[in-house]
């Protein structure tokens, strides 16, 4: 549905991305994360066509980006939500739904739908008297009001209270299961966690390490193996009539069983606890220099 | 471009500003237009003296001489005598017979008294000038004969002319001080400019052509209906553009537009759709003024010429204001810009459009023809052409300057507005040849900003001659030279170009002569037109060519010669500007003073 080859962009003499390659199947959900000043925005917003690459392709549902034919396939949430306050929300989304062709009756049926969706009142009201909360919700709903297969989604829970916060998410997540190919970047990688497919890892406008959550957890996140003995053994913690040892490999594994039956005991528990994707992202980030890794793909 | 998609934003364009404005001030907007249209069109039918029409009450009574004199002046409604009327404050004057009845106390009743004199004073010399016996009754007769001055060099003739000082002595002579024409003005058995320089020589179209009086009686004309009806026209310019410049930087601030950007739109449906209904409003109201003035009666003339002739000032304003909206970085900025757009362009369009019968220079503003047509004066379709060519094309470079930095790299960022006007260059360079291009395409605005500064430096021409020559040349220099360098100094710095010396001399070479070619173009353009070719001739120093000059020696002046300038100079900016901005600097200087060394031989030393 995606395809990123090679992506350069320069500011004059600053490099916010190079080299980003990669690729987002339909109906996926993929995340972007790193730090401030990585280059995702930069990133998501040359996949939306809103920047010209300096250099290298990208591609969305068939089209060039160049071309405004893509753009009736996209919707593009940016970070902030830039509305035109003079307006109410359904003459705003009313505007959008002309510039994409939605006939009226469409426009007018999905604009309510999905205003209900998100449970938006005061639609009449100016966008200016609106809480962020609510502005967010209409320029979500903007996004969708050409009903595209390609969401990018920049940062959609910025600046939002917890419960608006987890109101975003659960939608975002709704849609994803509706079908939509999402492109998803948040600092929150919880949430990353909870929504998406695969993610790509950013730093200093490289993708430093890319695929699905369990490779790059295998890759550079930590494993343990808590192991619970009826015994005693060396370096294990008593917990709760029995005894746990912390070990990182499937050796570890076995030599505590050993040790374990040596003294008249037995193994009655093994439990693994990987890294969160946070903790992998430390890891990556936290790298000596920035190089692309790619877990998954060629 | 897409016109659907166009007009659906230049709709929701209206619905959006209307939002945020209430009915109230839409009123009041509305109301003040409607009296600012009626005030200046009642003034322009009437003239200067029509503001006080009817403004002091005098009582007197028809026997009394000075009767005659109040009846004539419109300033003065007649009544008949009633000390008690003067008590109430209903009249401000009261004459029993040739008595002063009332003492006139508050500032009204005195300015009253003094208006009277001086109708009276009035009154006797067309009385005077009655009598058969001219020699008693005026010894000294001055006739003012205007006459249509066809060139710079008969204007600034005129200011030399001798001041008659009214002591007779040079009654039967004739000095008229218009230059080579004046011999013309001796028909008159004899005149005396009593004060040709300045304003005796402007208005001549509004007086008739010529006046006879006595020395006390000469007023130097003033155009003023020409200034009324160029106001009229030039003020919704000024109002239209804050509306327009403030919605565009609106767009700008807070990324309000970068989801328009992300819509299947081109940039090019947004700034259009955005613009067109400024400048329908704009087009409305002018059209809306030019019908009021012509069936209400205002004016003799005014149609779709007027209208017409309005439409590239329309777009000037608009596209000059749309680059400084894309340029600023907050309405602080914006209010600068504005101003300075407002300034500059209304002293192009306005004053020279104040001098429409006196000068043919005026026709370098479209506002001239506006003012000729409503003055039911013949406008040739070269003299259209002229005015109107010019800012059309710099409207468009404007507007093409200004989309090209609509778009998000540019729109969103706080960079400094020379960094952004280098940026809004380097966009439209793809390779060395973008060097000839850009020149050409700067042409309409060089030769806007030339007429601009001969508008602006035209008028200190009573001041000294010897000063304003080498203020225009300098000017002309100035901006010829940057419009050829400044886009390649662009290209340097974004690393479009790069910086070999042989790039520098490549680039500076396609400048120079891409800026040969279009300048050459816009003069055949101009010397098609009869009634500026005289002006235009002694732009160029054609006149100033010995008679009997061989053929291949006028080739060589007009082609090869501004060829190689230009090339030079601009090869001489480019080598500087690919080192830094210093040395750009220092080039440029240094091009400028070629250019001007080249300029001032050509105009003032041939010319002797």
């Amino acid at each position: 549905m995606i395809e990123a080859r090679d992506l350069r962009k320069e500011y004059g003499d600053f490099v916010a991305v190079e080299g980003s390659t990669f690729s987002v199947d339909r109906g996926e959900v993929f995340g972007v994360i790193g730090p401030n000043g990585a280059g995702k925005t930069t990133t998501l917003k040359m996949l939306s066509g809103l920047l010209e690459p300096t250099s290298g392709d990208v591609s969305v549902a068939g089209y060039d980006v160049t071309d405004t034919e893509m753009r009736q396939q996209l919707g593009f949430l940016p970070e902030e939500s830039p509305l035109y306050e003079e307006m109410t929300p359904l003459s705003y989304l009313r505007f959008f739904a002309d510039l994409y062709d939605v006939p009226t009756d469409v426009a007018t049926e999905r604009m309510h739908d999905t205003l209900d969706e998100l449970e938006l009142e005061h639609r009449e009201r100016k966008l200016g008297d609106m809480s962020k909360g609510m502005k967010r919700k209409v320029a979500i709903a903007r996004s969708l009001i050409n009903d595209p297969d390609v969401l990018v989604y920049d940062e959609p829970a910025s600046g939002l209270d917890p419960l608006t916060t987890n109101y975003v998410i659960q939608f975002t997540e709704q849609l994803a299961r509706e079908g939509k190919t999402i492109v998803f970047s948040a600092h929150n990688l919880y949430h990353v966690e909870t929504i998406c497919d695969r993610v790509a890892i950013m730093n200093e406008g490289q993708i430093v390490a890319r695929g699905d959550l369990e490779a790059l957890q295998d890759e550079y996140g930590d494993r343990e193996y808590h192991v619970y003995t009826t015994v005693e053994v060396p370096g294990a913690v008593a917990e709760n009539g029995n005894w746990r040892r912390v070990v990182e490999t499937m050796d570890g594994v076995e030599d505590v069983r050993a040790a374990a039956a040596e003294r008249g005991g037995e193994v009655i528990d093994i439990r693994t606890e990987e890294s969160s994707l946070e903790e992998v992202f430390l890891n990556v980030a936290e790298s000596e220099t920035p190089g692309t890794r790619y877990v998954e793909e060629a | 471009m897409n016109p659907r998609k166009l007009l659906r934003i230049a709709k929701w364009e209206v619905t959006k500003n209307a939002g945020g404005v209430d009915k109230r001030t839409v009123a009041i907007m509305a109301v003040s237009v409607v009296a600012m249209v009626l005030v200046a069109g009642l003034a322009a039918s009437s003239g200067a003296s029509g503001l006080d029409s009817g403004l002091y009450r005098i009582g007197v009574d028809e026997s009394s001489s000075y009767y005659a004199p109040a009846s004539d002046d419109a300033a003065f409604v007649v009544q008949e005598p009633d000390p008690a009327a003067v008590e109430r404050g209903d009249q401000e004057l009261l004459f029993v017979g040739t008595q002063l009845a009332s003492s006139p106390e508050d500032p009204k009743e005195r300015a009253a008294l003094g208006e009277f004199r001086t109708s009276v004073d009035r009154y006797n010399s067309r009385q005077m000038a009655r009598e058969d016996n001219r020699t008693a009754a005026e010894p000294v007769s001055v006739t003012l004969v205007y006459l249509e001055q066809s060139g710079v060099s008969e204007t600034i003739a005129s200011d030399s002319g001798s001041d008659g000082d009214g002591d007779g002595g040079s009654a039967g002579g004739s000095s008229a001080g218009s230059g080579g024409d004046g011999g013309d003005g001796g028909s008159a058995g004899g005149s005396t400019d009593s004060d040709t320089g300045g304003l005796a020589g402007l208005g001549a179209g509004l007086t008739g052509g010529s006046t006879t009086g006595s020395p006390s009686d000469i007023q130097p004309p003033f155009p003023f209906e020409s200034l009324v009806l160029a106001f009229l026209f030039i003020v919704p310019m000024n109002f239209v553009i804050q509306a327009y410049g403030s919605t565009m930087l609106s767009e700008r601030l807070n990324r309000r537009g970068e989801l328009l950007l992300v819509s299947p739109v081109s940039r090019f449906d947004i700034v259009a759709g955005k613009t067109m209904p400024y400048f329908l409003g704009a087009m409305g109201v002018v059209t809306a003024i030019t019908l009021g003035l012509r069936f209400g009666g205002l004016t003799a003339g005014g149609g779709p010429i007027a209208v017409l002739a309005m439409l590239p000032i329309a777009l000037l304003f608009l596209s000059a204001t749309f680059c400084g909206a894309m340029f600023a970085r907050s309405f602080k900025e914006l209010t600068f810009v504005t101003v300075t757009v407002t300034v500059s362009l209304t002293s192009y369009a306005f004053v020279p459009a104040i001098f429409t019968d006196v000068t043919p220079i005026a026709l370098i503003s479209p506002l001239t023809v506006v003012v000729r047509d409503l003055q039911a004066q013949t406008v040739t379709a070269s003299n259209f052409a002229f005015s109107t060519i010019p800012p059309t094309l710099t409207a468009v470079v404007l507007f093409g300057l200004g989309a090209g930095l609509y778009r998000e790299e540019d729109m969103f960022t706080q960079r400094a507005i020379p960094l952004k006007v280098l940026d809004a260059l380097s966009g439209r360079i793809k390779s060395n040849w973008s060097a000839l291009k850009l020149s050409v395409l700067l042409i309409p605005l060089v030769l806007v900003a030339e007429l601009v500064a001969i508008a602006l430096i035209f008028p200190l021409q009573g001041l000294s001659t010897a000063l304003t020559i080498p203020l225009i040349l300098g000017a002309v220099v100035l901006i010829e030279e940057v419009a050829k360098s400044l886009h390649l100094y662009a290209g340097y710095t974004s690393g479009r170009y790069d910086r070999s010396l042989r790039t520098g001399v490549v680039v500076g070479t396609l400048s120079g002569v891409g800026f040969f070619l279009a300048e050459k173009v816009t003069l055949v353009a101009q010397l098609v037109n009869p009634g500026l070719r005289e002006i235009q001739t002694s732009q160029v120093g054609l006149e100033l060519l010995p008679s009997g000059v061989p053929i291949w020696l006028t080739v060589a002046v007009l082609l090869l010669l501004p060829l190689l300038l230009h090339v030079v100079t601009a090869t001489v900016s480019s080598l500087g500007a690919r080192r830094s901005r210093r040395s750009y600097l220092l080039a440029l200087g240094t091009a400028m003073a070629i250019h001007f060394a080249y300029n001032y031989t050509v105009v003032i030393a041939l010319g002797q």
